[in-house]
């Protein structure tokens, strides 16, 4: 096999010997407690995200409870609400069950495509060096510049949000972060050996690129794609409890900023634990996995455990 | 040099972002009746916004790097009279807590670091990790159930009594008053930028731990504390640098910290100038966050190049 054209067979062989690396790695991570925990809780936060809205009891903003005809407002937990309702008479269970999987799709969709977009540019920016690398760089250092916060806010008051809108503002303005790392990264792999000698046989700029610098610095890309998704899920639901959420669905985010709206933060404490618990569980799962991680694929971390 | 251009093209992004809002708030005023688009004309006239969209771009340009931000829309006092004082909270409310975390954080960060794998290690990393994790609002949230509406020990509003009118900045900043509201936000914002030093702080220990000169220390006798702190003296650089870059991104860092607590700081000022549509306002409160974005990368450079014997000044 000649191997210099980007036949299937190589991509398929290089892809199962990734995913077994990636099985091992996770097996490694997974001896850690703190990680363990973690693990666990995006786990169920992934069931809560793809299943939730079907377990929710009644409808999370259509369904409003009534008992003796009249509307059960701000009821503490028990009976027909198990974890009470919200003053405008919704059962806080289904918001909760339903709100998450808006949440998973921010953090998800906004984790990935960072790391992607990341991933890519940082890549191409310390494979090719030069001016790619000049006008790249750049480019990072003026979203750098650009306050994200405040800039999603200004862009999102004057478009309707949606759960897909925001998750393409965070993924403009967190890219950078990936791109930055990986760029180091990519510098120092591509002055070795191996990378020179697929050069000097032949093997064409995007060979090279994708099959012998990339897998090197993969572990480095899934760290801070994760860590992504960690900031996505942070942004979002910061934007939902400002007010610059989806306004048709119900997210944790959103649950927050009503109860702090309403002023019912001051008694129901029902309403409040659930969505708060929840943002806190599942962005420090993602943290304490991305930190466990973070000990193997960092080398300088490695020096004697005694 | 490249610190000035990017601004410029910064704020410049800022402008044209702000010039795509396609209502101002005065054509909703004509929409609910209040004014007639006779009137509406003369105002827009009065605020500039009828010149050509490139004079309107100078101007806002020279005014910016002059700090004269205009005339609120909403307020009709100067930007400058809204954004300075509630600039002047922020920083009040957030340096002090920066530092402080800092200086405990790295100090804790340096001794679980020696002492790795330690019992102190392990709970410090997952105890910081959690507080770095949530969302500072969350951890508001909690202190403000817990503190203020559950124990009802702390007031949860604002930066002072609805009754206490303090003039000058003395009195205002140096009350019991002033405190009880101060120390759940200050809480909070500890809690949240902890985990970064500590892990900066340790992982840099960790790095050293094998290292030859430590080695040296250890032959010569000196105890253990007197090696770490030789250790953690080589640990000061990425923790100062890291500094500088926290200090410039606090601003947008805790707006929705600013929100729960009602504190009258420049982040909640940004979002009432949003709601409301306040252009001016929103211009001022968002260059001035880009600005210390900028002024702060710019440091920490310098920073590194004055304390990191092996980079040249001319290397930044």
């Amino acid at each position: 096999m000649s191997g210099y054209s980007f036949d299937t067979d190589t991509a398929k062989e290089r892809l199962r010997s990734e995913l077994g690396r990636a099985g091992r790695t996770l097996r490694f991570v997974l001896q850690d407690n703190a990680a363990k925990a973690g693990f666990a809780v995006i786990v169920a936060f992934g069931f809560l995200g793809v299943f939730g809205p079907y377990l929710a009891p009644y409808h999370p903003i259509e369904d409003t409870l009534q008992q003796g005809g009249s509307m059960m407002r701000l009821q503490s937990p028990g009976g027909k609400a198990l974890l009470g309702t919200t003053s405008f008479g919704k059962d806080v269970l289904s918001q909760f069950l339903a709100g998450a999987r808006p949440t998973l799709i921010v953090g998800l969709f906004g984790g990935v495509g960072t790391g992607v977009l990341g991933f890519l540019v940082g890549l191409t920016s310390g494979y090719f060096g030069g001016r790619v690398d000049e006008f790249l760089m750049r480019l990072t250092d003026l979203t750098f510049a650009l306050p994200f916060l405040p800039m999603a806010l200004v862009i999102l008051s004057f478009v309707t949000p949606s759960v897909w809108l925001i998750t393409a503002v965070l993924v403009v303005f967190l890219w950078k972060m990936p791109a930055r790392v990986i760029r180091s990264e990519v510098m120092t792999v591509k002055e070795r050996t191996f990378v020179k000698s697929a050069r000097a046989r032949g093997a064409g700029h995007t060979r090279t690129m994708f099959l012998h610098v990339a897998p090197n610095v993969l572990g480095i890309g899934f760290l801070y794609t994760a860590y992504a998704v960690g900031w996505s899920i942070v942004a979002g639901a910061s934007l939902a409890f400002l007010g610059f959420g989806d306004p048709t669905t119900t997210s944790w985010g959103r649950m927050l900023q009503q109860v702090f709206r309403s002023g019912a933060i001051r008694t129901a404490w029902w309403w409040v634990l659930p969505p708060a618990v929840g943002i806190g569980a599942v962005t420090t799962g993602v943290f304490l996995v991305g930190r466990a991680f973070e000990e193997i694929v960092n080398p300088d971390l490695q020096t004697d455990k005694e | 040099m490249i610190a000035a251009l990017l601004t410029l093209i910064a704020v410049s992004i800022i402008f044209a972002t702000l010039r795509l809002l396609p209502a101002d708030p005065f054509s909703a005023l004509v929409a609910s009746g209040s004014l007639t688009p006779a009137e509406v004309e003369q105002i827009r006239a009065m605020y500039g916004l009828d010149d050509p969209i490139y004079v309107q771009y100078f101007r806002y340009i020279q005014n910016l790097f002059t700090f004269e931000f205009g005339i609120s829309l909403t307020q009709q006092r100067p930007v400058g009279e809204i954004i300075i004082p509630a600039l002047v909270n922020t920083l009040v409310l957030l340096l002090p807590a920066l530092v402080v975390t800092a200086i405990i954080s790295s100090l804790a960060g340096m001794y679980a670091g020696w002492n790795r794998g330690s019992w102190f290690e392990q709970s410090s990393i997952v105890v910081t990790t959690v507080f770095r994790a949530t969302p500072i609002f969350v951890t508001g949230i909690f202190l403000l159930i817990i503190f203020s509406y559950g124990l009802g020990w702390l007031p949860a509003f604002g930066m002072r009594s609805s009754l206490a009118n303090p003039q000058g900045y003395v009195e205002t900043y140096v009350s019991v008053d002033f405190l009880k509201h101060y120390i759940l936000p200050f809480t909070a914002t500890v809690l949240f930028y902890s985990g970064d030093f500590l892990m900066l702080a340790r992982n840099s220990v960790v790095e050293r731990k094998g290292s030859e000169f430590l080695m040296l220390h250890r032959a010569k006798g000196l105890s253990e504390m007197e090696q770490l702190g030789r250790a953690g003296r080589n640990s000061l650089l990425p923790l100062v640098t890291y500094f500088a870059l926290r200090t410039g991104m606090l601003f947008q860092g805790v707006i929705t910290l600013e929100v729960v607590f009602a504190w009258p700081g420049i982040g909640r000022a940004l979002v009432q100038a949003i709601l409301n549509q306040d252009y001016p306002t929103v211009q001022a409160a968002v260059f001035i966050m880009a600005l210390a974005v900028i002024v702060m990368n710019l440091t920490a450079d310098l920073a590194y190049a004055k304390l990191d014997p092996t980079v040249e000044a001319g290397d930044v």
